[in-house]
């Protein structure tokens, strides 16, 4: 394609011999390819395909048993099953909350860090910390942090409540956890694009008589709006694929409360040892998140045209 | 970049390859090497680990044909754990492990049936009761003996001396235990001056309410033609209504307890805030150290209700059916469970050893933190219905907690707490009859 484009058909050489050219090329470049085709093939499309498989079998744990292929029974016992749609809620919540909150205070963060402080540099190294740290070394480090006894929040509020086992506030305090995690890329991708916005443009509008405010709202958001769309439904795509972090926080309690999807299907899979049921989950929490993320986008676009 | 990475998961991935096969030529005798085990152990408290590491150490002096390492697990995660080596095919040989998770390991062919390879000694020295905790269905029809149970728990009662004393009620002993009614009322006597009476830590409540409800004949659990069903009936019902009536009738139970792990409670207990927390008789070891100066406490036998039975769970050790060296794990688990060693282990884990030479051994049976009221309960535990059902796990985490846990908290009548267990738990209990 781009060679035709290169080269257009009205060259010297005759078509068919440029045909047979641009193959030989293709075949290269296929060859050229391969290297780095093998781990994504080997890597990445045969587990994938492996478990689209597993998902229409009974796969289950253990040394005498058989698999066999059930269609789609395993989807129609998801329809019922009350539990995955209960850890399905919860996911929602934790998602949308989780990637709303994080954009809304990365966005702030990153117009701070875009004015010409003192310390700039110092400031934008700061922002960064959390993403150096795995999540598993966030979830120890905030379970500390909300320990009922020893835990720094409790000090300083001077109360006494169990954060991560209370019923009630368990989700919301692991919200605020996964909120802290997922700023610096957040603000870091924001931080760029607000460093894109042509000074040109404010000083048009300023002369124009627009204070601050308008300004933001006018110039600032619309000409930021693709990179918006962009880091809220990655965000959204990896809040509601997380895993490590409320694995180490709470393990899925109180009593399901923080139970999240992916948490869910990990119980399937490794504690109760159903893996065909387990995938079926992985593949359904897979098309409701294109779904969302569809609808999502087709009205970005739409709105942006 | 994604290339060199590429080339880097290929390399490790041979490297694992080579290491892993290396190591099955390095393991066989053919090859004149020693036998290598390895040994997974959930030892978690200090002394224990150190028992556990100086028996290694001895057996491995002793041996030097059959050499085991040691390997530091945990009971957070030691199932998900397993179920990953086991599909993978390349378990530790020698598993530790507890009563209740074997049942589903043993019927997916996990681990290997010991009835035949037992030596007669270490056979003999483990009373029946404790070997029905490890006797389950293979999942063929067939019964087998999936592990060597070693330390046993049961429930008794701390209480601070103090309180107890100057409310004037009986104090009870071993041979004459509490009933139910007398610590309800023993409960209210002590609740006054902004204490109460006693703390029920429930953060995990299945086990406990499960094993305190064979006072009553709960079982929770009845087979019939080899269908397994939730049981909630009057027998069930008492334990639970009984701790209900003392946070909320009677209200001689903190209900801010609730929340709590085991442990959580004991700075209350310290302080006075608590008369009494039931608990495992391990929690001996954390009260003697961290009790302050001059706070005085006392272990009471376990309660009675129509009789004293509680439901008995093991410590285990097991074999993995994959295990390169059956007879050789075998051979030492024979001699990390003998007797002597068992006595070590228990005192190490202040729980109660199966063997009956390790429990007249004089460590077992002093007053000293009340070791002589912690090995009598031991005669109270029986088997428990729970660690036969398959799916236990299951029901437990998805329908017995949280149903448990919002009873307690008043947000269910019994009424519907029986019904959830029941009709939400036959369903989780359906999947594993198929």
């Amino acid at each position: 394609m781009t060679l035709t484009d290169v080269r257009p058909a009205g060259t010297r050489r005759g078509p068919a011999r440029n045909r047979s050219r641009n193959r030989a090329q293709n075949r290269e470049t296929l060859v050229l390819l391969l290297p780095a085709l093998i781990p994504v093939l080997v890597l990445s499309v045969g587990p994938l395909v492996y478990g689209i498989m597993l998902a229409f079998t009974d796969a289950r744990s253990g040394r005498n048993t058989e698999t066999s292929f059930v269609g789609l029974a395993n989807f129609g016992e998801l329809l019922t099953d009350g539990d995955f749609w209960e850890s399905f809620r919860i996911g929602m919540v934790w998602a949308v909350s989780v990637t709303v909150l994080q954009f809304l205070a990365s966005l702030g963060l990153a117009l701070l860090l875009d004015q010409d402080l003192r310390l700039r540099g110092f400031a934008r190294v700061l922002a960064l910390v959390p993403w150096a740290m795995p999540p598993v070394v966030i979830g120890l480090m905030w379970r500390l942090v909300y320990h009922p006894d020893a835990g720094i929040l409790n000090a300083v509020l001077g109360t006494d409540v169990d954060w991560l086992n209370d019923f009630s506030v368990a989700l919301p305090a692991v919200i605020v956890v996964g909120v802290w995690m997922g700023m610096p890329q957040t603000t870091v991708v924001l931080l760029a694009g607000l460093q894109n916005v042509p000074k040109e443009l404010h000083e048009a509008a300023g002369v124009d008589g627009a204070g601050v405010w308008r300004r933001f709202w006018n110039v600032t958001l619309p000409q930021l709006r693709p990179v918006i769309v962009a880091i809220t439904s990655l965000d959204f795509v990896w809040n509601i694929n997380q895993f490590s972090l409320v694995y180490v926080l709470t393990q899925g309690g109180p009593g399901g409360r923080t139970r999240l999807p992916m948490l869910f299907a990990y119980e399937e899979a490794f504690r109760y040892g159903f893996f065909g049921y387990a995938a079926t989950l992985g593949v359904a929490i897979t098309i409701v998140v294109l779904a969302v993320l569809g609808v999502y986008l087709w009205r970005q676009m739409r709105e942006a045209d | 970049m994604r290339r060199w990475s590429a080339a880097l998961a290929v390399a490790a991935v041979v490297l694992a390859a080579g290491c892993s096969s290396g190591g099955g030529d390095g393991d066989g005798a053919a090859s004149g090497g020693p036998v290598k085990l390895r040994f997974l152990s959930l030892a978690w408290q200090k002394e224990s680990i150190a028992a556990n590491k100086q028996l290694v150490d001895e057996w491995n002096k002793a041996n030097p044909e059959i050499q085991v390492e040691y390997v530091q697990g945990s009971w957070d995660n030691v199932n998900d754990q397993l179920v990953t080596s086991f599909e993978a095919g390349d378990p530790p040989d020698v598993i530790h492990d507890d009563s209740p998770a074997l049942s589903g390991f043993a019927s997916r062919g996990f681990l290997l049936d010991l009835s035949s390879s037992l030596p007669a000694e270490l056979k003999s020295d483990i009373p029946q009761p404790a070997w029905d905790t490890v006797t389950f269905a293979d999942g063929k029809g067939g019964q087998g003996v999936y592990g060597v149970p070693f330390l046993q728990e049961s429930q008794v009662i701390y209480a601070n001396k103090k309180l107890l004393d100057a409310s004037g009620v009986r104090i009870p002993t071993s041979d004459a235990p509490w009933t139910w009614d007398e610590f309800a009322a023993a409960a209210k006597k002590m609740t006054k001056g902004g204490a109460y009476g006693v703390a029920w830590p429930m953060k995990s409540p299945v086990n406990k309410v499960l094993t305190l409800g064979l006072n009553f004949g709960g079982t929770f659990f009845t087979t019939e033609g080899g269908k397994t069903t939730v049981k909630v009936g009057p027998e069930e019902r008492e334990v639970l209504q009984r701790i209900h009536d003392q946070l909320y009738k009677d209200k001689s139970a903190d209900p801010s307890a609730l929340g709590m792990g085991t442990a959580d409670p004991l700075p209350g207990f310290f302080a006075g805030k608590y008369a009494m927390v039931p608990a495992g008789v391990y929690l001996r070891q954390q009260v003697a150290e961290q009790a302050p100066d001059g706070f005085e406490w006392v272990t009471l036998p376990p309660l009675k209700g129509a009789t004293a039975q509680q439901g008995a769970t093991s410590q285990t050790l097991s074999v993995a059916t994959d295990s390169k060296h059956p007879q050789e794990a075998v051979k030492f688990i024979s001699f990390f469970l003998n007797g002597p060693n068992q006595a070590k282990l228990a005192k190490g884990d202040w729980l109660l050893p199966t063997s009956t030479a390790a429990a007249a051994d004089p460590a077992m049976t002093t007053k000293e933190n009340f070791w002589d009221v912690a090995t009598a309960s031991a005669k109270n535990l029986v088997v428990a219905p729970y660690l036969k059902v398959n799916g236990y796990d299951e029901w437990k985490s998805k329908v017995g907690a949280p149903t448990l846990q919002e009873y307690f908290a008043d947000k269910i009548s019994l009424d519907d707490a029986a019904r959830k267990l029941v009709e939400e738990g036959d369903k989780v209990l359906e999947r594993y009859a198929r």
